[in-house]
């Protein structure tokens, strides 16, 4: 299942801010901010698609860096989320 | 009495040296610290060779460490030219080239670092990396790097200062087309007359804790650490908006009494957050500028937040950061208007010819006052066009009402405005038309319910030469900052041109 997830969330950013389909080009643990991946709009447009496509409710305080920095944290994150439900 | 920024810092410096100045992430910045390691980056510029009215170009996010490099220049009687930590190698080398800046700061760890230090070596520029720490102990170590010796710190602040007001402080990029690049260069007398207003019309105090997520090389985030430090302050320093609830537990926790946004800025904390959820009570002002706010939103925010004054607000880079204000009290009686003119300028509507148009009649914004730019850095041209005898001619259109305030209905020129940036089409327009297979291209704003409007790029393809919306998207992606890449991409078998053949933008804009 974190595999799956990672893939699909992966697949996302890679399409829409990377606009490739390669996997080399997003490390799971890089920083979306820092690497200037996304902005504020794009963090808004990913928590639209956790929310949406994979289903998880994204309530305000989970709206933080430590859930939703890097592609492997979205994915810790969603897993919690998921297990807890 | 203080006639500029690095004299009313040092000033705060002298009298409140163990005031908080900045507080960013895990570190805070006293006001002594602020003010010696301003004094350290003056001394280091002196050892380096680098003298008055040279160029420094400055690269960081927002930081404390930006803020000690930027009085420090100041402070060195050199000329800071701070630059957005989002846009590309290739665009920032081509403004500290056009800049002549002899030397550039920056952040080892932005992305983008290596690739410009290297492109900058071949101009000849030294790249100077910082590392920005965040840590408790972050100013004292930012101090140590910049000192010669050990303990060793050296007091130059002011020493170099310039005595007149019109000498160059800084300037700031507000286009980097290679055409027609606009550097704003905006004097010593600018940067503080324009601080003085907005101090006194905000009432800022040492009493005020700011909260600032606007990049500082931008005006309007470079007015709100201007005015703190000026104020005696506390600023609290964010890097963005994209984690609007972090934003709202600051509020809380560091009991902020102002924050400052553009209109996406409130769209976004009030589309994702509950405001009642926090304890927002410090909250005594709030501050809108970067473009209209729509009316919802407005409504919103007091509804939510009433006891917060609200003050909207116009201003543009060319006149260092603000030109009018709405105040608070007549929000509800002057719904969407700019308000007055901040004290100190004068603002008048003129048709083309030059002549005052009456109350209730459309012309172009013009404003004089202390706090209109000197002009644009090494563009004569653009300078003659957008300073006319004495007046600013904003480019942007709109009216004043019997009482004189002010309503703005649009722009005379082509202009985007997505979030807080204003951005030039064509800067946009040249990037793409360099990509193989693109025979033209014209860009303009969409309308975006976050950013106000959206780059959008109608291109038309090169007969034999198939493009598809990701390779234009990708090839954008290495070449232009976020905020300027378009987010819709069309294709058109011809743009629409006048007779003589001019591009008919209004037209593409309607499509």
């Amino acid at each position: 299942m974190a595999n799956e997830l990672q893939q699909k969330i992966q697949r996302f950013i890679l399409e829409n801010y990377l606009f490739t389909d390669d996997p080399a080009a997003l490390s799971p643990d890089e920083s979306l901010l820092k690497q200037g991946i996304v902005d504020s709009t794009g963090m808004m447009q990913i928590i639209a698609f956790i929310e949406e496509e994979l289903g998880v409710p994204v309530a305000d305080e989970e709206m933080i860096p430590e859930n939703l920095e890097s592609v492997n944290k979205i994915v810790r994150f969603a897993l919690s989320k998921l297990q807890t439900a | 009495m203080a006639t500029n920024l690095v004299e009313l810092l040092e000033s705060v410096a002298l009298r409140r040296p163990r005031d908080i100045a900045l507080e960013w992430h895990g570190s805070r910045w006293l006001y002594r610290d602020l003010s010696t390691s301003a004094a350290c980056v003056a001394a280091a510029l002196a050892r380096l060779g680098i003298g008055r009215g040279e160029r420094v170009a400055l690269l960081t996010k927002n930081c404390p460490q930006y803020a000690s490099l930027y009085y420090g220049t100041l402070a060195a009687g050199c000329v800071a030219v701070p630059l957005n930590a989002l846009e590309q190698a290739n665009v920032l080398v081509r403004q500290i080239v056009h800049s002549g800046a002899r030397i550039a700061f920056g952040d080892e760890n932005l992305p983008q670092w290596r690739e410009l230090a290297a492109q900058l070596h071949m101009h000849s520029i030294p790249a100077r990396p910082l590392a920005i720490e965040d840590c408790p102990q972050a100013a004292s170590r930012f101090i140590q790097a910049l000192s010669p010796s050990p303990g060793g710190v050296e007091d130059t602040a002011g020493r170099a200062m310039p005595s007149d007001p019109g000498t160059l402080a800084c300037i700031l990029y507000t286009s980097g087309t290679t055409a027609d690049p606009k550097g704003v260069m905006l004097s010593h007398g600018n940067l503080f007359s324009n601080t003085a207003s907005i101090t006194a019309y905000l009432n800022l105090s040492r009493a005020d804790v700011g909260l600032c997520a606007l990049p500082f090389h931008f005006s309007y985030g470079n007015s709100v650490l201007q005015t703190h430090l000026a104020a005696g302050a506390r600023l609290v320093i964010e890097d963005g908006l994209a984690f609007p609830h972090v934003i709202l537990q600051q509020l809380q926790d560091r009991a902020v009494t102002g924050f400052a946004g553009v209109p996406s800025s409130y769209a976004m904390l009030l589309s994702r957050c509950r405001l009642a959820q926090f304890d927002l009570r410090a909250l005594r002002y709030l501050t809108q500028a970067g473009g209209p706010m729509p009316r919802h939103l407005v409504q919103q925010l007091r509804s939510e937040l009433p006891h917060a004054l609200l003050y909207l607000m116009y201003g543009q880079t060319e006149a260092t950061a603000r030109l009018t204000y709405l105040p608070p009290a007549r929000l509800e009686h002057k719904p969407g208007s700019a308000g007055i003119a901040v004290p100190g300028v004068e603002i008048s509507i003129r048709r083309s010819d030059g002549a005052e148009m009456p109350a209730g009649e459309i012309g172009e914004i013009c404003a004089r006052g202390p706090n209109i730019m000197l002009g644009y850095w090494r563009n004569a041209g653009a300078t003659a066009a957008a300073l006319r005898e004495g007046w600013l001619c904003t480019g942007d259109l709109g009216y004043r009402d019997a009482e004189g305030y002010l309503y703005i209905v649009g722009r005379a020129v082509d202009m985007i405005k997505a979030g807080a940036y204003r951005i030039s089409p064509q800067e946009i327009e040249e990037v793409i038309a360099a990509l193989p297979g693109v025979e033209e291209v014209c860009v303009s704003g969409v309308p975006d319910p976050l950013l106000g409007q959206a780059v959008r790029a109608l291109i038309v393809p090169r007969s034999g030469h198939p493009l598809d919306e990701r390779t234009v998207k990708a090839y954008c992606r290495r070449l232009l900052a976020p905020y300027k890449r378009p987010q819709v991409v069309e294709f058109a078998s011809a743009l629409p041109r006048t007779a003589s053949g001019k591009l008919q933008r209004y037209k593409v804009a309607a499509q």
